[in-house]
């Protein structure tokens, strides 16, 4: 199994957010979750990440045959997690293009392979930032500082696809987004979709997975997965919203 | 309280004291100094200072045996090195660089301060005993290097210095303090940016432990006139920045913009003021700092904008970053405005550094250690791309980046 979560509790300030979650992830396989405001998405994709919030109560998760909890935050990224963050943080002053860079090295470096040069890594940014409608100048700019909401996302998963993660975690991604910027954000996802890597896919709405089809469907409420099945439990979702599985 | 026993002893010592003028506006700055003047809640001046230990200052000032300091080294590159405040004299078609002798007493009363009262510029006026006076010609464009050094320890350096920028030049200044003794250095610099004239000053602070620097400056910028001062704090001793100025003519303007990383108990005591007194001027006043330990830091900004300064624009900013529990930093800005159409703001980040922010880096596998640093990085990053002189940029970057290796 790929990545594994197994009676997975989790609280916040006092707060049980997830009961006995499981999920089981192949790799290839693409999945996507759903579920009302306040049902513990975006808490299980902190968890995942390595957020430091959150008490773990009991549960376990395997990662590439690893347990995920005795890596941090910057391990698990070396390992080949990556989390598209709902809400991206403005960091003023980093910049994107060194910050980035930084971010492939170190995990080539752990990977033992070698690391890219700066002119390289420019070449490769500036491909992968054209393939996303995303201009060069905002190469130049602060992380995540000034950008509207769709260039957020936009790059994120630009960073997303620098990375080439094994597991990428989208956390509503498809929020803010206008229609054309959903679809360019979709393509990207799309072009780096393969075997060899794996997708959670977190959002409220079907409309993202009318472009990124996924091989399974969960619904989540109260911090545990109640229901699962194909794509037809997304249109179940947005005919009759969340109510039905109440 | 010694200062009076002090200053009578050693009045003989003092520079003008043969002037009686002189005398009698000392004598009436050494009326200022009683008890309530000591009072830390009447007197922001000395806010962070150890009042006593200047209450009792021990007057020590030695002139240099020998200097051979004023040095050209090129067309339009200059450096002088100030032993003790002292250099030699030196002349050309660009500048001139005239050490204060006791001939020249009304230096002493160039650029008093209006209605600010100031225990250190104060004591600087009592005491004064070196400085220089340094004229760019009209129309020139020259890079002006002071290495301000002191000899030996447990001097008292009472310093001024004057500056003036003629009509339509360009003076790219930088300062360099890189004291290893403790001594006490009290020099207080005073700008005149005159008409169409450019002043740009970077000040780079590296003092060692036991050495206090007082360092205050005065400013008045003329019509049209340009004044931008930045300084950089990496001291591992006290260090008091406090800094004035005045747009005194139409379409001048002032930036104050300070950065300071300190450790250990290390103080930072920052002040900046700009009076308004023209129409369509403009100021910046940005303070930001680092501290951990038991560091602590104040910054006062204040801006006053006179009822003819119309169309002000003026911004203060002050930010910080407390990597300890143990760390403070004591903001306040002031804003008083008699004029009606102007854009005056004020703003202030004073806090740890951001969590999420650390978790967003690491969370693209950066360490946390290297996350912690990028962060801190970014407060003067942008202004260090700024920065067209490589040596400054050079050496700002080769200080933070040993701050950032022992305190991460």
């Amino acid at each position: 199994m790929f990545l594994d979560i197994k009676n997975l509790s989790v609280s916040v300030e006092g707060n049980q957010i997830l009961h006995n979650f499981n999920l089981q992830i192949n790799i290839g396989e693409v999945h996507a979750i759903m579920g009302p405001n306040g049902s513990g998405k975006s808490t299980l994709a902190n968890v995942l990440a390595g957020k430091e919030d959150y008490e773990i109560h009991s549960g376990q998760i395997i990662f590439k045959n690893q347990n995920l909890f005795d890596l941090n935050i910057e391990e698990r990224a070396k390992q080949g997690l990556f989390l598209a963050f709902q809400y991206p943080v403005e960091i003023p002053g980093v910049n994107i293009t060194p910050f980035l860079h930084s971010s492939i090295n170190s995990k080539l470096k752990s990977n033992n392979k070698d690391e890219i040069d700066n002119i390289e890594f420019a070449k490769l940014l500036r491909l992968k930032a054209k393939d996303l409608g995303i201009d060069k100048d905002m190469l130049k700019r602060s992380v995540n500082t000034g950008f509207s909401g769709g260039e957020k996302k936009r790059y994120e998963i630009l960073q997303m696809s620098v990375l080439d993660p094994e597991l990428a975690i989208l956390d509503e991604t498809d929020s803010g987004l206008d229609i054309d910027a959903l679809k360019i954000v979709t393509e990207g996802v799309n072009k780096l979709k393969n075997q060899n890597n794996s997708f959670l896919i977190i959002t409220h709405y079907q409309k993202l997975l009318d472009y990124i089809s996924p091989n399974f469907v969960h619904v989540m409420m109260n911090g545990s997965i109640i229901k699962s099945g194909d794509k037809s439990v997304a249109a179940d979702i947005e005919k009759n919203g969340f109510k039905i599985f109440q | 309280m010694y200062i009076d026993k002090e200053y009578l002893e050693n009045y003989k010592n003092l520079l003008f004291s043969d002037f009686e003028e002189v005398r009698e506006e000392r004598d009436n700055v050494l009326k200022k100094f009683v008890p309530i003047y000591f009072d830390k809640k009447n007197n922001e001046s000395i806010k962070n200072v150890d009042n006593n230990k200047l209450a009792n200052l021990n007057y020590n000032y030695k002139k240099p045996a020998d200097v051979d300091s004023a040095i050209k080294n090129s067309n339009n590159s200059y450096t002088i090195k100030l032993f003790n405040g002292k250099c030699d004299n030196y002349k050309d078609e660009n500048l001139e660089i005239k050490n204060i002798d006791s001939n020249d007493s009304k230096f002493f009363f160039n650029n008093k301060l209006a209605n600010t009262s100031d225990f250190l510029i104060d004591l600087n006026s009592l005491f004064l005993n070196c400085g220089v006076k340094i004229i760019v010609n009209k129309n020139k464009n020259i890079d002006i290097k002071i290495l301000n050094i002191v000899l030996e320890d447990g001097l008292t350096i009472f310093q001024k210095n004057l500056i003036i920028c003629e009509e339509g030049s360009k003076v790219n200044l930088v300062e360099e303090y890189n004291n290893q003794n403790s001594s006490i250095h009290n020099i207080y610099n005073v700008f005149e940016v005159k008409k169409k004239s450019v002043l740009n000053q970077f000040v780079i602070q590296n003092n060692s432990k036991n050495h206090e620097l007082y360092l205050s400056s005065y400013a008045s910028c003329m019509k049209s006139s340009e004044y931008d001062q930045k300084v950089y704090n990496f001291s591992n001793g006290y260090v008091r920045n406090y800094h004035y100025s005045e747009l005194v003519e139409e379409n001048s303007t002032v930036s104050h913009i300070g950065f300071f990383f300190i450790n250990s108990d290390n103080i930072s005591d920052n002040k900046t003021y700009v009076r308004h007194l023209a129409a369509n001027c403009q100021s910046n006043q940005i303070y930001k700092g680092v501290l951990t330990d038991k560091s602590k830091a104040n910054y006062f900004s204040n801006t006053y904008v006179d009822k003819i300064a119309q169309k002000t624009e003026g911004y203060q900013l002050s930010k910080g970053i407390l990597l300890s529990k143990d760390s403070t930093y004591f903001s306040k800005p002031e804003l008083r405005i008699f004029a009606d159409d102007v854009k005056c703001s004020h703003g202030s980040t004073i806090g740890p550094v951001d969590e999420n922010a650390i978790f967003y880096l690491r969370s693209r596998g950066i360490s946390k250690n290297t996350a912690i640093k990028m962060i801190i990085s970014s407060f003067i990053n942008d202004d260090l791309e700024n920065i067209s002189n490589e040596q400054i940029k050079s050496i700002v970057t080769k200080n933070l980046n040993e701050f950032l290796d022992n305190i991460v």
